[in-house]
């Protein structure tokens, strides 16, 4: 039973990662029916832009909280920029095309970001400043990390930011309605691209800031991370109901136990088998995600 | 794209096609190994390109784990050959049988997922696949399989470099003959109106479940004959070749080649063969060059480098042999064909129809008129099966309706048009027909694919009721045209013909005059007539009383999801309760009502 909550801390951890990334898949969807496969590429260049800040700081005397301060804006503001500057760019114009080619221009972006970085940074991996520790509290002889427990907090508190953001403001608002009718919402007055280019620059927002934590937390990063965590995160989304957003929150806590259980009680050599596996199962019961809308059609 | 002449096209083509194959057979004559290694890439690309159009251009399925296919071909002739010391050749026909099987297994139980949820499941059982060869002790785990031996023929054995080229050019001329005929087939139709419309296709006849599994069965087997290709040419395999990233490849050969295209595939297959080769030179940023110039392709032809064309050949026979034919035409006229009782719909609170009773008698034309929101669709899609009844009973000619898959009421002699039309606007309009056809045509696939003469027969007689239901509907010169392209009046009668394509004993006509001008309307009533001089009875949904007063036997009123009033139109005119249905029974409205109801009836 110990076991058991100690695999249970370690996959929300790792789930509110993937839940963090798997809200910026479940938003573009949600807008433009995009499975944005360079997504999970912004959480990976999220990561590196925190590394490369927090190594150019270390040089001076900042304190450490201020460091991470600075780190963490930087990556998060640029990160956005970057979500933006893609839709502007790759998807923009092909919003009217046939939807596999705007699929696969998600794919180029993809490889090119991640050949990007792989050319700037070369292709090890490189070690984020350990500012974490190891330093916790037990609780029935569970170890729970101060790290952890902080990472969990800063992940659920950015998506409820995201849910009161998402139901509270005009901004919000115009987006639920661009993801029923895009057309009527246009006809209303709604500037259309502006909220799509906002929803994009959410959406990597939030991925930045979970590249960042899983960067500061497994204290090395790659070129290739985006990809297995996208692939999950986006497992994820769908898990929860694709375009729905607290479906993908739920989806991704979701997703990091049944890792965190799969590799602590089978193999982590058989833990995609096992995600695959469970993600089928739900959608051969529940063809819209665990949390997912029933769309009615006319006649 | 700029009209050009067919009879010019057809020459550029065949002239292509020459360049080509004169191309290909120099090649390895005077080409270095190297260069004829990435040509072996490149029809390797081919195949497996060709294999997930069926998927995905065709029959409009999203599959992301198509090189798990691949894998299970060139694993299975990698295990028969060194395990069971099988030939190459005696491993492909269990290698394509285990690919087909596996095609089924990833099928069943993901058809009813819409599109984008089949993109994770599709890739969730590629990495199944990729995962399981590498932690197997049988599959060699990571180090894979090696020691495959070269396939002989003829005592002569293939493993140089020209004499794999020559064979790897077989295996793709294999599948582009199997691939074309498939996609002229009756099944191929079938895939593209999946793709076109779903639910209207489901609703005119196409077993859709089925075609769709199909698909994944026959991409399966060309990914399979690929996957053993691969196993013969290295002579070794590992889990590395058969990566996600391998499927996107795949994926990007088809949507950069341009989708359901067989030449644009072919190209796709170039370019994502050739292209890295060629910017070698970019040494370092090969990949990212690779990358950028697949975004600024995709945005400068988002439609493909070779986008597919709409065939305008209408292969039509000219012969009559014969009028239309149905079944109900030999059956006694008046006797019951359908019969509701107590019929009921909710959508959530809502009692959309509710205690709806009503017979159909064969031979006659009944028109069913209420005020909009009165329950009218409903009904036809409790009828068709589109929607589950929430109470009641259906007989239709004696058999219980109401739990059964559209395309089974249709088969039964049902069949019906929509109130928005649903055609399927990228196809021709006589391929609209044949689809609604098809599901009668008995010829069997084998037939179709290897071109028996009793199976070109049987699809000459099948052309030939086609163009005599076009000719029915007086759209016989339309047949070649685009069904998106076509005026509305014309979409509307193509729908009709469509529907009747299915030899229905009974038609459902859903607003058949909704946006067609007088002439149109004069012209719709003598058709509806024709149709039922044709022994098919006829129910239809329309608002427009001068065609319903004309036209009708009997004239049902819905209002409120209940039935009003039935009887003959005339006595319909008459009736209080649907002239207040219609008008409102205000008394401040009273003093208009008479002119109004006079222009309600005249309209």
């Amino acid at each position: 039973m110990q076991a058991f909550f100690q695999f249970t801390v370690e996959g929300l951890t790792i789930g509110g990662f993937y839940a963090l990334v798997a809200l910026g898949y479940t938003m573009v969807y949600g807008i433009i029916r995009l499975i944005n496969f360079a997504h999970g590429d912004v959480f990976m260049v999220g990561a590196f832009i925190g590394w490369t800040v927090l190594v150019t700081l270390a040089g001076t005397h900042l304190p450490i909280v201020l460091a991470l301060f600075v780190a963490l804006a930087t990556s998060l503001f640029f990160s956005g920029a970057l979500g933006v500057v893609i839709d502007r760019v790759a998807y923009q114009p092909l919003l009217a095309a046939p939807r596999l080619s705007i699929l696969i221009t998600a794919l180029g972006v993809s490889l090119a970001l991640e050949n990007g970085v792989l050319l700037i940074y070369g292709p090890g991996f490189l070690t984020y400043p350990h500012l974490l520790g190891t330093a916790g509290f037990t609780i029935g002889g569970v170890q729970i990390s101060y790290a952890q427990t902080t990472m969990f907090v800063i992940s659920l508190a950015l998506m409820f930011a995201l849910y009161l953001f998402v139901h509270r403001t005009f901004i919000g608002t115009a987006m639920r309605a661009l993801a029923v009718d895009q057309d009527a919402a246009r006809l209303m007055g709604i500037d259309v691209e502006r909220i799509i280019q906002i929803t994009f620059f959410v959406g990597s927002f939030l991925a930045a800031a979970a590249g960042m934590m899983e960067g500061l937390y497994y204290t090395q990063i790659n070129f290739y991370m985006g990809f297995l965590l996208g692939l999950r995160a986006f497992t994820a989304a769908v898990l929860g109901g694709i375009g729905n957003i607290p479906g993908a929150m739920a989806g991704g806590l979701l997703i990091g136990l049944l890792e965190s259980y799969g590799a602590g009680y089978i193999s982590s050599r058989w833990t995609d088998v096992f995600v695959f596996l469970v993600l089928i199962g739900v959608l051969v019961v529940k063809p819209t995600g665990l949390f997912g809308e029933r769309v009615v059609e006319r006649m | 794209m700029a009209r050009t002449d067919p009879a010019l096209r057809a020459a550029t083509a065949r002239m292509l096609i020459v360049a080509v194959a004169a191309g290909a057979v120099v090649l390895p004559l005077v080409a270095s190994d190297y260069v004829i290694d990435v040509a072996i890439s490149i029809v390797t690309f081919g195949i497996l390109g060709l294999g997930l159009n069926i998927v995905v251009g065709y029959a409009g399925l999203l599959d992301l784990g198509y090189a798990a296919f691949f894998a299970i071909g060139a694993y299975s002739t990698a295990l028969l050959e060194t395990l069971l010391h099988f030939s190459f050749w005696e491993t492909l026909p269990p290698s394509l049988a285990f690919a087909a099987v596996s095609g089924v297994i990833i099928g069943y139980p993901t058809l009813r997922l819409r599109s984008d949820y089949l993109a994770i499941v599709t890739l969730g059982f590629g990495e199944i696949v990729r995962i399981i060869a590498n932690n197997l002790d049988i599959t060699g785990g990571p180090n894979g399989i090696y020691g495959i031996n070269p396939p002989v023929l003829f005592g002569f054995e293939i493993s140089s470099p020209a004499t794999i080229y020559g064979l790897a050019w077989v295996f793709l001329l294999i599948v582009l003959l199997f691939t074309r005929r498939l996609s002229a087939s009756r099944l191929g139709r079938a895939w593209i109106s999946i793709r076109e419309d779903e639910t209207a296709a489901e609703a005119i006849g196409v077993p859709t479940l089925r075609v769709k599994l199909l698909a994944y069965v026959m991409g399966a087997l060309v990914g399979g004959f690929g996957g053993s290709l691969f196993a013969a040419r290295f002579g070794a395999i590992d889990p590395t070749g058969f990566t996600y990233l391998q499927s996107i490849t795949f994926l990007i050969v088809v949507v950069l080649g341009g989708m359901g295209s067989m030449p644009g595939v072919l190209l796709g297959a170039v370019i994502v063969g050739g292209l890295p080769e060629a910017l070698r030179f970019l040494a370092l940023w090969r990949e990212f060059g690779f990358a950028i110039g697949l975004i600024v392709l995709m945005l400068v032809r988002p439609q493909g480098l070779w986008p597919a064309r709409i065939a305008r050949r209408v292969p039509l026979p000219e012969d009559d042999a014969g009028d239309l034919r149905f079944a109900g035409a030999e059956a006694k006229r008046g006797e019951t064909l359908l019969e509701v009782k107590d019929l009921g719909r909710d959508f959530g609170g809502v009692r959309a129809v509710r205690g709806v009773s009503f017979t159909v008698h064969r031979g006659e034309i009944l028109s069913i008129i209420g005020p909009n929101g009165a329950g009218k669709t409903t009904v036809f899609n409790c009828l068709t099966g589109v929607i589950r009844p929430s109470r009641g009973e259906i007989l239709f000619r004696g058999q219980r309706l109401g739990h059964w898959a559209p395309h089974r009421v249709v088969a039964l002699g049902l069949s019906r048009t929509f109130q928005g039309i649903r055609l399927f606007p990228n196809m021709t309009a006589h391929q609209n027909v044949l689809v609604g056809m098809d599901p009668h045509h008995r010829v069997s696939l084998v037939g179709e694919i290897l071109g028996l003469p009793s199976a070109r027969r049987d699809t000459r007689e099948h052309l030939g009721t086609c163009r005599r239901l076009l000719q029915f509907v007086g759209l016989e010169e339309a047949a070649g045209r685009r069904a998106g392209d076509l005026p509305y009046g014309d979409q509307r009668r193509l729908e009709i013909a469509r529907a009747l394509g299915a030899k229905p004993e009974l038609l459902l006509l859903d607003e058949p005059a909704a946006g067609m001008n007088p002439t149109e309307k004069t012209a719709l009533m003598g058709l509806i007539r024709g149709i039922r001089d044709l022994g098919v009875t006829v129910v239809l949904i329309e608002h427009d009383m001068m065609l319903v007063m004309g036209v009708s036997d009997r004239v049902l009123v819905m209002d409120h999801g209940t039935l009003i009033a039935a009887g003959e139109p005339a006595a319909i005119q008459r009736n209080e309760r649907v002239i207040d249905a219609y008008l409102g029974n205000d008394t401040e409205a009273d003093e208009t009502a008479g002119a109004e109801e006079a222009a309600l009836w005249d309209s």
